[in-house]
């Protein structure tokens, strides 16, 4: 009874936090919707007995990503907040109305294909049975999401997309590296033939973020 | 068991190894040719374990993360190839335009082991991890000049598009894990198999979120948009990367997913299953693909366009899959091997083709230029005609077993909209030649200067020889393909 209670506070939680992540036009109140998104989940990673897994939610989530966040938000003070932009507001509406109905309509399939009813017997086929095993309805097995499982998990079944992991995060740091330093003895480098100057143009365009960003 | 992952090896510690060397000496300029040549030994290891074969070799520890069988085999072969000629393209460039920063060549190698790792994956896990260290390499490249606009907002489209497809296809594989309880892809196909497949909506949700996130790795309509302005705002050597490398590692996922893990044969047949689904997509890739490329006055523009057209080709031959079966996948990879080598050289050319502050990148700037440097206006004349698919040349060849496949899948309208739309955007690329040798510069106009670089010219040299071999003696690497197709469908 407890456990729902919490499930469903959590739940509620969550979903605002996500809303309140889109929908705010002060950045750093997004950012902190975001954080109260990220620490319902950590809750419902704690109802299922992974406390191992909700630390680290916390500590690399809300410890350090939204934190990051924020600092980016605070370097670029106001330009941070983009004046309002009216330009294709009817369009922009119609769209959001359209995606947002497809994702409504997946969400209500998804919902009616996971309610499947326990089958009478003798009518189990192959497929009830696929679904009532299905990850999404079991239990957590038992040690999940702690030290002992997770590092099991990451040094043997898993040893082959840890490894790679560690490719990802190598061509990030370079990506960033190699991003950063091209702005180093630009003065000697700024010719270059464009068939057209694209215009710095409006507010809110990606040129425009660019360029205000970059002092 | 590492003989066997020596290409994934041998790329991996070259690359760390040449990080570290530059670190240490401080100086950049062998590394293009070091570079290149830690690239072909990757792909001569991938064509050595390919001769040696995987048979009786226990491949357990890998599974089911890593698939190595032929067709990743052919991948391991072609992949570092393509990058290891980017890699000497890059090397004259990059000096040319003042832009030789080291970095350049490490994004290079992890995106070309990214797709290798794309290409042999078995799994959602790995499949998403290479597919990621493909795509964050391919971001960095395309934003390298910082200096530039152009580069860095095609960087910021690429990166933004980029993720959002790579969300959705995480999401639909994570529908089909909850629906099957399986992430690799052998898992899926069986589970997939025993509830019907296609008749669950929510299977479906998923294999257009599939196919939507695969759709936007290869730049088909309409999930093109990223692919012109990342393309022209990039460096040169990074988009004929993004055009070669990564495009066949983008295809080579996009093969396995729908083969492997939809290839039951309701999902591929026409009447219940995705090939009309992929069949649309690509009429509509190469027509409207097509209609733009021959609008743009810009070559370096066009010719991303060009691969766009080139992406809806292949996958022409893909919704041939469920009536052509092996034939249309053999189709494709030997039409991949024909592209990289002619794309890489066409944007090899443009790059020789202008110098620092005098880049060539419209078909005013290439005006006049066949005559000036008839050795110059030659190479790209026979790039372009390859692209177009005149023979004697590998892309003539490409394009025949390609539409011969479609035609023996029974699919009769589709081949002759492949062969129609071939003759249109024969329009553009000789369109080029015309400015090369019939038409002179205004007067008073920049005119472009080709830059000396010995690196270019080997690279050219060595695409130009490939692709007058496939041309002429395409033989081997077809019964390549094949055999690699044959792999993957059972």
């Amino acid at each position: 009874m407890i456990g729902q209670i919490f499930f469903y506070v959590m739940a509620a939680l969550a979903i605002f936090g996500a809303i309140a992540t889109v929908v705010a036009r002060n950045p750093i109140r997004g950012a902190m919707g975001l954080l109260v998104m990220i620490l319902s989940v950590a809750g419902f990673f704690l109802a299922l007995h992974a406390e191992f897994l909700a630390a680290i939610q916390l500590i690399v989530y809300a410890g350090a990503i939204v934190i990051l966040f924020m600092f980016v938000l605070m370097l670029l003070g106001p330009s941070a907040v983009p004046a309002h932009d009216q330009r294709g507001q009817i369009w922009r509406t119609v769209a959001g109305a359209i995606f947002g109905l497809l994702g409504a309509g997946a969400i209500w399939f998804a919902y009616k294909g996971f309610t499947v009813d326990v089958p009478a017997k003798g009518e189990v086929d192959a497929h009830t049975v696929n679904l009532a095993r299905s990850p999404a309805l079991g239990l957590a097995p038992a040690g999940y999401g702690g030290i002992d499982e997770i590092g099991h998990a990451l040094f043997t079944t898993h040893l082959v997309p840890f490894e790679i992991s560690s490719a990802l995060l190598m061509v990030a740091v370079i990506g960033a590296v190699a991003v950063a330093k091209g702005k180093k003895g630009s003065k000697d480098l700024i010719i270059y033939k464009e068939l057209d100057t694209p215009e710095i143009d409006a507010p809110g365009t990606a040129t425009a973020v660019i360029a205000e960003v970059s002092p | 068991m590492f003989l066997v992952l020596s290409p994934f090896i041998v790329l991996a510690v070259g690359a760390l190894l040449l990080m570290l060397a530059e670190a240490f000496t401080g100086s950049e300029r062998s590394l293009s040719v070091v570079g290149s040549i830690v690239l072909f030994a990757t792909s001569a290891c991938g064509l050595a374990v390919w001769l040696l074969g995987t048979d009786n070799v226990d491949l357990s520890v890998l599974a089911p993360w890593i698939i190595l069988d032929r067709f990743s085999l052919f991948f391991n072969a072609l992949l570092p190839f393509g990058a290891a000629l980017v890699c000497l393209l890059s090397g004259g460039y990059l000096e040319e335009h003042r832009l030789q920063r080291g970095e350049f060549y490490q994004l290079i190698f992890f995106t070309t082991l990214g797709t290798m790792f794309l290409s042999a994956a078995g799994d959602g896990l790995t499949l998403l991890l290479g597919l990621e260290t493909m795509s964050i390499g391919a971001y960095a490249l395309t934003a390298f000049r910082r200096t530039s606009t152009r580069s860095v907002e095609g960087g910021l489209k690429y990166f933004l598009l980029g993720s959002f497809s790579a969300a959705l296809l995480l999401f639909g594989l994570a529908l089909l894990y909850g629906v099957t309880g399986h992430t690799d892809l052998a898992g899926l196909r069986d589970g997939l198999a025993h509830g019907g497949a296609l008749s669950d909506p929510r299977v479906i949700f998923a294999l257009l979120l599939v196919l939507s996130g695969l759709a936007f790795k290869v730049s088909a309509f309409p999930f093109h948009m990223w692919a012109p302005d990342a393309y022209e705002g990039a460096p040169t050597p990074a988009t004929s990367l993004m055009a070669s490398t990564v495009k066949a590692g983008g295809f080579a996922m996009a093969i396995r997913v729908l083969v492997t893990a939809f290839g039951d044969p309701a999902s591929t047949s026409w009447a219940s299953g995705w090939p009309p689904v992929v069949a649309w997509l690509a009429v509509l890739t190469i027509t409207i693909g097509n209609l733009i490329a021959g609008r743009q006055d810009s070559v370096k523009r066009m010719l991303a366009y060009s691969s766009v057209v080139h992406a809806g080709y292949m996958l022409v031959g893909l919704a041939a899959f469920g009536a052509a079966k092996s034939a249309a996948i053999a189709s494709i990879l030997f039409y991949l091997v024909t592209y990289t080598v002619s794309t890489i050289g066409a944007l090899g050319v443009l790059i020789l083709a202008g110098s620092h502050g005098k880049e060539a990148v419209s078909y005013e700037d290439l005006a006049g230029i066949g005559k000036r440097h008839p050795a110059l206006g030659l190479a790209f004349s026979f790039f372009l005609l390859s692209l177009a698919g005149i023979p004697p040349t590998a892309g003539f060849f490409g394009k025949w077993y390609l539409v011969k496949a479609i035609l023996e899948g029974g699919m009769p309208l589709l081949g002759v909209i492949t062969v129609l739309n071939s003759v249109l955007s024969a329009y553009y690329y000789l369109r080029v030649l015309v400015f090369m040798y019939m038409k002179e510069p205004a007067p008073g106009a920049p005119k472009a200067v080709p830059m000396r670089s010995g690196e270019v010219n080997a690279a050219l040299v060595i695409a130009a020889v490939c692709v007058a071999l496939l041309g002429l003696r395409p033989g081997a690497t077809i019964d390549a393909s094949e055999e690699a197709a044959k792999t993957l469908v059972q």
